[in-house]
Parts: structure tokens; C-alpha cells; sequence
């Protein structure tokens, strides 16, 4: 038996390896390891406040920490019973798509960028498509700078609290933050016409299944939801989480699994553009009909592009979005209505559906349950990764050829090993 | 590393210093900083030269080098032994950020002693063909750290400021004050005024006050300030009234412990320890 083993998955965030067990010439095992330790996120904050907890869950990953802020808030304070006024849901809204934009930016224009292009990293694309680069670092650069605006921090900003905000941006934050927009939009849409002809290849499409949440605005794209919705037409209350996402433990992980019905499935842009691309406007929804085709729903190398057009969404939606919470007073903090219940937020993070389900008893945490997008796309990961190696040994490939093209497959995914091998499921205390 | 003085910088190599830039066991957030210094980033990879840099680069070059920055914990016996080969490595190893520095909130058990309990409470009886586990602990438990840059993530002027000083040979500039300092400059309103668990006061500045900025109390994330009077914050706080019922505590021992683990890590259970004297 032999192996060909990619000891570091680089240009992700984390700590992540592949190996991929050959008998003679057949791939017999991949497996994508997370070596990560665990950090057993869900016992930390046992007996600890519902605001201590919101501020230690979002270190689980640093990348998508507002993500994990929202959809703490969203658990805790369905938990607390708190209902917050439409001007702190339309702030929360707007960091989440800041996120978005900053996230996606850093994956598609300077972590994906070069593997599409044939470079080891973004400063080398600089000879020929520094251009690109720049574009990346400065729409990365207005992401963060929505989160710092809204949450005071580029990364684990802590203005967002329970029942609203700390302290709320004036308005000639927000208004500089809408003028900026248009600035970005072309380049985005260059980021879009760059990757959008280009051809990925076919050996790797095989059929998938999907999930996103249902955005809480029906008519609309959008990044939260109080329902799953699954390609196989399954629509289920983010409630029963547990009916998607049916995780179990393997030995060479410390993220747990997910499978629907048995079988592997994806959450990401990809997810999220196949399941609600049609609800898309303006230019985003322009690109949507131009590039998408049957592929998208085979291939993963095309969640690449699908980040690409949610980054053009995002930055659409974010001068809407101020103009609506300009209009609006600065609301009180609203107060727990009761210390002790259990609720399940979810949100969708750059990298796909985010949970956190939660039991509070005599306002201390009782229970954290903790589901992230990577950790249910790794299943998925793993399955592409076998049909790569199978094709490029085919192919009669040498090693160093296969692992380079495992690790753009596994790359197109932008996998969060850290938040992957955060890990779930606690027992009561 | 350091030459403080002018000739002493004439002598200093003219070659650009060899970087390795790692993370253990943590959430990337300390390296996301680096990276998210827009404006600097190509700025950083001219003026000195990045060998390892696995979270932004393939191709990454393994050997010798005169500063390693790494963040993240040690928590599993495969970060151990990275962490051992990159202080054989390096001349300078620098830990960034709270997990790196003080072992982050995955340490906030540590008081407890039971990770191995935790571990199988949530993973059960797996047997695992990848590394073990360890209870999560700060670099400066296993090898020699020769700075701490703290913060959760660090702060990305405080990180441009040290290496560029590091780069041009001279000596770094990390607080020895608290939060409590930087705080006074924004002119905030006292916190600890308002009857709230602020932890300012033993916490290390750097962050330029920012929760307090914005009506948000301090949490600790940037660790200990050297020489924290963690018995003094005890004491000012479990003898706090609460701001209603004058008759009654505003909070109890527990409550503080509570809040000074989020982020306090090794060193915070040294402090409370020394502290103990002050719960009743």
C-alpha cells in the first residue's frame, strides 16, 4: 500500500493535512485531517453567563467571528426571549454582509486567485496581475472596515451585545461607509469577468446536494433564516438542525461529520447561489444569468465564482441597507424577558450554515451545541478529493502534480479548519 | 536581535531578516491580523524575508531563521513537537496573541484539571489515528519565549510597530500598563463606576480601550498586565454593592472567576491563586 500524503494544506485557514491510501492504482481512502487541536468550545462556557458566552464562541474561528457573534445572539436571545427593533437586526445584517465581503474577497482574489492563475500565492501574481491584487487587498480592506464600524473591531469586536449594541455608529459612519460602494462594484465585477470564462475541468463534476437557510425576507437573497431549505426540495425549522446535519466522530479528525440521508452534501456560495440564485438582482443577478449553468451544481472548483458574485451581492446590498438604518433612532438595549429557555440561531457565514443551539437554566449556560460549515462540508471535501486522485493517477500524474491539484479542490471549498475541529455535542451538566 | 544603539545598527545585517510565521492551535485571528494589514502587507513581505508563511503562501521554505512569530496553543502533541522544531529553528521566537501568549480561552478550564474527562465527554471513547490532545497551555509552558505580543487578536499597529522596530534591529515597545490607562486618555466613564465587572484594571493595554470605548466592559482578552494587582480587583469587586439594593452583593467570588477565565488563561490562575487571601 501506498500514500500520498499533503502534510500542509496551505492558503487555509488552520491546520489541515490530506492523505490518500492507494492499493496498485486505485485510490482507496482519502481523508482530509484536521489536526487541529480540540478546544472543546462547548464546555467552556458551561456555567458561564449568555453575554460571556457570546463573547468566547466567536474565537472558535476568526475568520467568520460575526457570523458565530450573530448566530450566538440569535440562539441566545431567541433563549432569553428578546426580540430586538428593526434597527439592530438591519446593523447585525450589515456586519454579517461586511463579512461577506471581506471573506470572500480574501478567498477569491488572493487565496484562489493564484491557484486559477497558476502562481503559489497572491504577492507572486503581482508580476502580471498585480492589478487583481490590489482590487482583492482593497475590497478585503472595505469589509473590514464595515466590521470595525459596526462591531469596533476588524476581528472578535465586541459591540455587538445581547439586545442590541454597546454603542451604535453615527450616521456619518454609515454614510461613509455607503460612498465607498460605488468605487468597488467595478471591481468586483472584474474579479467576476476574470474567473467567469474561465473552464474548469469536467472530471471532477459529479452530483451533489445542497443547503442554505430560507432568508427571513422571502422575496429576497439573503444571509439569515429561521428555516433550512435542502435541494432535495426538504424545508426544516432551523429547530431540527439536527435532521440536516447528523453528526457523528471519525478517528482521524477532531471536527465531527455530517450526512443527509447517508450521503455527503455542501453549504457555502455555492449552496446558497444554486438553492437562491434566482432571487438575486441588479448586476450580481446580471452575472447570475450569464455564467451559471448545470455544472455549478456538480462542480466545486465553481464555488470560486460562486464567492465572486456574492461579494458583487453584498456590496449592492450594503448602501440599501444604511439608507434604511439611518432612517431609524438609535434603539434601548431591550432586556431578557426570562432566564432560563433554549433556542437554535443560525446564520449563514461566508462558508455556509452556521448553528448554535443553546439551553440556559437560572441565566447561566447549560447547554452549547456548535455546527459549522465546515465541518459538514468535509464529507463532501473528502468525496471530490477521491475523484481527483482517482483521475490524476489515471492520468498517470506524478505525486507532486496530484497533490497540487488535491489541494486546489480542496482549497475551492475554503475550508475553516479551526472552525471545523471546535468541536460539539455536550452532555448536560 | 536587539542593538539599541546607532553603531550597533551600522553593523546589523544588511541582508533581510528570515521570517516564519505559524499557528497552532487557535482561530487564526492573530496571522487574519497580519494579513489584514492592507496597506502594509506588501510593505512586510519587502522588508523582510517571509520563508513560512503556510496560512497566506505554498511553497514554503523550513530551516533556519532569525524570527518565528507564532500564535495558537499547544494542544495536542503534534503542535508540541512543530512548536520544539520551530524553536530549534529560529533566534527569536515570538508568541502572538492570547493563545500563544497565556494559552487563550481554551485554557479557561484549566483551573478544573479535567481535560481528558472534557475530551471524552465530547468525542467519547474514539480512539484517534491523528495526534493527542493536550489541555491547552501557552508556548512559554513548553520553550524559551523571547517577546509576548498580546491581544485577542493582537492589535494590528502594535504588531506593524513591533516588527518593524524588530526588522530594523531595535527593541521592542509592548505596554507594562492596563487597559485602565489607555481608557483615562479616551476619557471613558468608569465602568467600575456604573456597578459592571470590568477587568481594565489587570488587563494590558494595547487595545486602546475599545470595549470601553464603547460602553462595553473589559473582558481581558489581551491576558494580564505585568504585575497585575488580581487581589486588589478581587476585593474592589466582590465588595461592590449592588447599584439597587444597597444591601445586597453585586457579584461573588465565582462571577469574577468566571469572567478573568475567559481570557486569562495560565497566568490568571496563577493571579487567583496569589488572590485567594483576598476572597473572603
Amino acid at each position: 500500500m501506498r500514500e500520498i500524503k499533503v502534510e500542509h494544506l496551505a492558503r487555509v485557514e488552520g491546520h489541515g493535512a490530506i492523505t490518500v491510501e492507494l492499493e496498485g492504482k486505485k485510490v482507496k481512502k482519502v481523508n482530509l485531517e484536521v489536526l487541529e487541536g480540540p478546544r472543546l468550545f462547548e464546555t467552556i462556557t458551561l456555567g458561564k453567563l449568555p453575554s460571556e458566552n457570546l463573547s468566547i464562541v466567536p474565537r472558535i474561528c476568526a475568520i467568520c467571528t460575526l457570523s458565530h457573534k450573530y448566530a450566538s445572539l440569535r440562539g441566545l436571545e431567541k433563549c432569553l426571549d428578546i426580540k430586538v427593533p428593526e434597527k439592530t437586526r438591519m446593523l447585525r445584517s450589515l456586519m454579517l454582509h461586511g463579512e461577506a465581503v471581506e471573506s470572500h474577497a480574501l478567498h477569491v482574489a488572493l487565496l484562489a486567485l493564484p491557484d486559477l492563475l497558476g502562481y503559489p500565492n497572491a504577492v507572486a501574481m503581482t508580476d502580471k496581475y498585480a492589478e487583481y491584487v490590489i482590487r482583492g487587498l482593497t475590497l478585503k480592506k472595505y469589509g473590514n472596515k464595515v466590521m470595525e464600524v459596526v462591531s469596533a473591531r476588524a476581528t472578535h469586536g465586541e459591540n455587538p451585545i445581547i439586545g442590541g449594541f454597546g454603542r451604535f455608529p453615527t450616521n456619518d459612519e454609515l454614510y461613509a461607509l455607503k460612498d465607498q460602494v460605488k468605487s468597488l462594484i467595478p471591481m468586483a465585477c472584474s474579479l467576476i469577468e476574470l474567473i467567469g470564462p474561465m473552464k474548469f475541468p469536467v472530471w471532477l463534476d459529479e452530483e451533489t446536494q445542497f443547503a442554505c437557510l430560507n432568508p427571513v425576507v422571502k422575496k429576497e437573497y439573503g444571509l439569515v433564516g429561521d428555516s433550512i431549505l435542502i435541494s432535495d426540495g426538504t424545508e426544516l425549522d432551523v429547530e431540527d438542525y439536527k435532521k440536516l446535519t447528523n453528526e457523528r466522530v471519525v478517528p482521524h479528525s477532531y471536527a465531527k461529520r455530517s450526512l443527509y440521508k447517508e450521503k455527503p452534501y455542501t453549504v457555502g456560495s455555492i449552496a446558497r447561489i444554486n438553492i437562491l440564485g434566482d432571487k438575486l438582482k441588479g448586476r450580481a443577478k446580471d452575472y447570475y444569468t450569464r455564467y451559471s449553468s448545470v455544472r455549478w451544481k456538480r462542480n466545486p472548483i465553481f464555488n470560486n465564482m460562486a464567492q465572486a458574485i456574492e461579494l458583487l451581492y453584498a456590496l449592492e446590498k450594503i448602501p440599501s441597507l444604511v439608507d434604511k438604518i439611518v432612517s431609524l433612532k438609535d434603539p434601548a438595549v431591550v432586556k431578557p424577558g426570562r432566564d432560563t429557555g433554549k433556542g437554535t440561531g443560525a446564520v449563514e457565514a461566508p462558508r455556509g450554515t452556521l448553528f448554535h443551539s443553546y439551553e440556559v437554566k437560572n441565566g447561566r449556560m447549560s447547554k452549547v451545541d456548535i455546527i459549522t460549515p465546515t465541518a459538514q462540508n468535509l464529507e463532501d471535501i473528502e468525496r471530490y478529493l477521491g475523484i481527483t486522485a482517482q483521475y490524476m493517477l489515471d492520468k498517470g500524474e506524478k505525486d507532486d502534480a496530484i497533490k497540487n491539484q488535491l489541494e486546489i479542490v480542496a482549497r475551492a471549498y475554503d475550508p475553516c479548519v479551526s472552525c471545523s475541529a471546535h468541536l460539539v455535542n455536550v452532555i448536560r451538566k | 536581535m536587539t542593538h539599541h544603539t546607532p553603531e550597533a545598527r551600522k553593523t546589523a545585517p544588511k541582508k533581510l531578516p528570515k521570517v516564519g510565521i505559524y499557528g497552532l492551535t487557535g482561530c487564526a485571528g492573530d496571522q487574519l491580523t497580519i494579513v489584514n494589514c492592507e496597506d502594509q502587507i506588501l510593505d512586510i513581505f519587502g522588508c523582510a524575508e517571509i520563508r513560512s508563511f503556510l496560512m497566506a503562501m505554498s511553497n514554503n521554505t523550513e530551516d533556519e531563521m532569525d524570527v518565528a512569530l507564532v500564535e495558537g496553543s499547544v494542544s495536542s502533541k503534534g503542535d508540541l513537537a512543530m512548536l520544539q522544531d520551530i524553536r530549534k529553528r529560529a533566534k527569536v521566537l515570538i508568541a502572538i496573541g492570547g493563545c500563544a501568549v497565556n494559552g487563550g480561552p481554551q485554557s479557561g478550564k484549566a483551573l478544573d484539571n479535567n481535560w481528558k474527562e472534557r475530551v471524552k465527554q465530547v468525542y467519547g471513547d474514539m480512539k484517534f489515528s491523528i495526534p493527542e490532545s493536550l489541555e491547552p497551555k501557552p508556548l512559554s509552558a513548553y520553550v524559551k519565549v523571547d517577546l509576548a505580543i498580546p491581544g485577542c487578536p493582537i492589535d494590528k499597529w502594535e504588531f506593524l510597530r513591533t516588527l518593524g522596530r524588530l526588522v530594523k534591529g531595535d527593541g521592542p515597545i509592548i505596554a507594562k500598563y492596563p487597559v485602565c490607562v489607555e481608557c483615562k486618555y479616551n476619557e471613558n466613564e468608569c465602568l467600575l463606576f456604573k456597578s459592571e465587572l470590568c477587568l481594565g484594571p489587570v488587563t494590558v493595554a494595547g487595545c486602546n480601550s475599545v470595549c470601553v470605548n464603547n460602553n462595553v466592559a473589559c473582558m481581558g482578552c489581551r491576558g494580564p498586565v505585568a504585575e497585575a494587582n488580581m487581589a486588589g480587583e478581587v476585593e474592589m469587586l466582590v465588595k461592590m454593592k449592588h447599584p439597587h439594593y444597597p444591601d445586597r452583593k453585586q457579584f461573588d467570588y465565582d462571577d469574577v472567576v468566571n469572567k478573568a477565565m475567559m481570557f486569562g488563561g495560565s497566568p490568571m490562575v496563577e493571579l487567583l491563586e496569589k488572590a485567594k487571601g483576598a476572597k473572603k
